[in-house]
């Protein structure tokens, strides 16, 4: 069953197009990955899922064809930009979240989540004495209690350090585990490479990457060459067969021009440089997105221009 | 609509608020502020500036300053101490008799400079006809004396401001004294007919009822100023009060949660409507339970004065029907106005607006009091915002109002907050998400019309 049916979704604010004929399907238990620059319309459309904003035209779907208004107590929403009620108690505050949502008393639940991130000595502590990263663990339980059936996360790990960010990832994990689709936006292309099932990049409101990470970097094909090179990038500047390097400090990736020969672009780099290591790889997410947007910001410059 | 939502969120904002120092504080600080306004003022009439008041008097007549001296002795005897004190709780009247001069004008420029070096409050010229009745022609009204015969009026100078109990007690004694003067050169013999000048006591009572279950005629009641003035007005003032107290701090909570990133994530929970009324319940809760304290504290208090009787207690009713329709209308337009708030500032901005409804009966107060069953009380009672004050004022008045006017009022006011609610709602799910610069008025009544 898809958890999330978007159907040809279009949202306008003004002039502005935030969303353009979107269409996407989530499949149950997968974790899909929203990503996109600023500004792109990520955060327009997890609202429109969780009925916060309604489409100009186009259609919702949730859990097969139930509509968002009245499926939104199995929807665990985060929003990108946090806000708790500062005066309250961490439990106290947890408790009021959850009996908003259930509309039953989830003080078991509570206890229970705040042991496992590590916050049980905080309960009865005022939010307003947590530090920033703590704030967001307990958002993330005000989120995910009590039990929804489909997570919408936006933004989950930014501001965190490594620690909170590791604990809240393995929780996400182990709701998955538990049946629970999830939703997440990020800007971090590595987390979205190795946590997501499948990626979907929206660009000025479109959709323009939709799938599992293979199926996208299958798109693109074998066109990067992945070096160590004992002069760096230097040597690397005007090899015929490049068509641009990024230099990533220890490694640089070379992508070449449509039809080269990553064997005569070695040949030529050899000549020039000491090489200690040679790889034939796929563009990484990363890549992806700078390929999209930054081709496209260039674009916007030169007609600018 | 989910009940439990608009419960858990009315719950939390009730909690949080009645918990606050700053509730109990006005809790407490109200009544006191009600009540110190009048007890401070009870203590500074209660200790007035006790020197003799000089007075010089020109009279013409030659007739009319001793009647003034006279009445001045007999006040002084008799109200200048406290009976079983003895001491001293009045200022003392001295009046001084100066002889006309051939040159009234510098005579009446040296007593001006008199009273402005405070040896004088005032002066009085008597002219010299003052005990001839004036002509129909010279029957001018008051403060119109420039038309009048400066022989026969009593010209008062002063500098005093304000409020002049000199002046005001002047009014009884000349025109006493001119009329046993009058009366004296008729051939009267006023020694012998003292109580010619007494005035005639006017007794105010209400009117006389029928009771409709035991038809039984019930006497008229003993009517004072506390019953036909102060009580309607303070019933009228509370409300307001408690109205404005309990309104205005919405619109600062519910630009706070939206400064503060707090809407988004109740909205993942909740409707818009749901969150503006479980909002609206929460502080209308706030509002009836500070207000049964201070019906209860007020029940107790006039109990304990043994006024209670001028308390109509049909009213209470009515006063709370008026108390959650005003505050529902005016909390929902409070939620609606500060969703439209980015910051404390824009919504300390839009205050003076919502208060408008509370504001202008205000504002109308005296002139409903003068006239409660006038066209423009009737009229304005009845226009749905401000009917609950207004027409709360009037039925709390002795004479009442025609029984159909409250609860047509009634339905007009509760339609109309429906309306308030319903609109509100829709402008408050629009922009409760926006931020930056308030939007403008006619962007507001369009997501009111189309949402």
């Amino acid at each position: 069953m898809d958890v999330v049916r978007i159907s040809q979704v279009t949202r306008t604010f003004g002039s502005v197009t935030a969303v353009d004929d979107l269409s996407l399907t989530v499949p149950q238990g997968s974790i899909y990955g929203f990503i996109g620059p600023n500004g792109s319309g990520k955060t327009t459309t997890m609202r429109m899922i969780v009925n916060i904003f309604y489409p100009d035209r186009g259609e919702i779907r949730l859990f097969g064809d139930g509509r968002p208004e009245t499926s939104r107590d199995l929807v665990g929403y985060l929003p990108e930009e946090r806000g708790l009620y500062q005066r309250m108690s961490v439990a106290g505050l947890l408790e009021f979240y959850g009996e908003l949502r259930s509309g039953r008393s989830v003080k078991a639940e509570v206890a229970s989540w705040l042991e496992r991130l590590d916050l049980a000595s905080r309960a009865s502590d005022k939010v307003e004495t947590l530090s920033k990263g703590m704030s967001q663990k307990v958002q993330f339980i005000a989120t995910v209690i009590p039990e929804p059936k489909l997570l919408i996360l936006d933004e989950p790990f930014s501001g965190l350090d490594p620690l909170s960010a590791d604990a809240i990832r393995s929780a996400i994990l182990d709701l998955r585990r538990r049946g629970v689709t999830v939703i997440l936006s990020t800007h971090d292309m590595h987390l979205a490479e190795s946590m997501c099932d499948c990626i979907l990049m929206i660009f000025r409101g479109r959709k323009v990457l939709d799938g599992t990470l293979s199926s996208i970097q299958d798109q693109y094909g074998e066109d990067t060459i992945r070096i160590t090179a004992s002069s760096g990038v230097a040597e690397a500047q005007q090899l015929p067969g490049v068509e641009q390097i990024r230099d990533l400090g220890q490694t640089q990736e070379l992508r070449l021009t449509r039809g080269a020969d990553p064997q005569e672009v070695l040949r030529a780099l050899v000549a020039r440089a000491h090489v200690t290591s040679f790889s034939l790889v796929k563009p990484s997410l990363h890549d992806i997105f700078i390929r999209i947007a930054g081709s496209a910001a260039e674009e916007q410059n030169h007609a600018n221009a | 609509m989910r009940t439990h939502k608009i419960l858990t969120i009315a719950k939390r904002d009730y909690v949080a608020t009645v918990r606050t120092k700053a509730f109990i504080f006005g809790l407490v600080l109200a009544p006191i502020l009600f009540g110190g306004g009048s007890i401070g003022m009870s203590l500074l009439k209660g200790g007035p500036d006790l020197k003799d008041r000089h007075v010089a008097i020109i009279d013409h007549s030659g007739v009319v300053a001793d009647a003034l001296i006279s009445a001045a002795k007999e006040k002084n005897d008799r109200e200048l101490f406290d009976k079983k004190t003895h001491q001293q709780i009045e200022p003392r009247y001295v009046f001084e008799v100066i002889a006309p001069a051939s040159s009234s004008k510098e005579l009446t420029l040296a007593l001006s400079d008199r009273v402005r070096n405070k040896q004088l409050v005032a002066f009085l010229e008597i002219g010299k006809d003052a005990l001839r009745p004036p002509k129909p022609a010279d029957d001018s009204a008051p403060g119109t004396s420039e038309k009048t015969d400066p022989d026969t009026r009593v010209s008062y100078y002063t500098n005093a401001g304000g409020i002049d109990e000199m002046r005001n007690w002047l009014n009884g004694p000349i025109s006493d004294g001119v009329r046993l003067a009058r009366l004296a050169q008729l051939g009267i013999d006023i020694k012998r007919n003292q109580g010619l000048s007494a005035s005639v006591p006017i007794e105010g009572l209400s009117l006389v009822e029928r009771d409709e279950k035991t038809g039984e005629v019930h006497e008229a009641r003993k009517r004072g100023e506390l019953e036909g003035f102060f009580v309607p007005f303070a019933v009228a003032m509370i409300l307001a009060m408690i109205v404005m107290v309990g309104s205005a701090p919405m619109l600062q909570s519910v630009t706070q949660d939206k400064s503060q990133r707090i809407v988004e994530t109740l909205l993942g929970a909740a409707t818009p409507f749901e969150l503006m009324t479980g909002k609206v319940l929460g502080s209308v809760g706030v509002s009836v339970t500070s207000s049964l304290l201070y019906v209860i504290g007020g029940t107790v208090a006039v109990n304990a004065l043994g006024v209670a009787g001028l308390l109509p207690l049909t009213i209470i009713p009515w006063f709370y029907v008026y108390l959650l329709t005003d505050l529902i209308m005016l909390c929902a337009f409070a939620a609606a106005l500060g969703a439209c708030c980015s910051t404390p500032q824009d919504a300390q901005n839009l205050a003076i607006v919502l208060l408008m409804p509370c504001l202008i009966p205000m504002f109308m107060l005296v002139t409903v009091l003068r006239q409660p069953n006038g066209m423009l009380a009737t009229v304005m009672s009845l226009v749905p915002p401000f009917t609950p004050i207004l027409m709360l004022l009037r039925q709390a008045m002795p004479n009442g109002v025609p029984g159909w006017q409250p609860w047509v009022g009634l339905a007009g006011a509760l339609a109309f907050a429906s309306g308030t609610v319903w609109a509100a709602s829709r402008i408050f799910r629009v922009a409760i998400l926006m931020q930056g610069k308030p939007p403008q008025l006619a962007e507001i009544v369009r997501w009111a019309v189309k949402g």
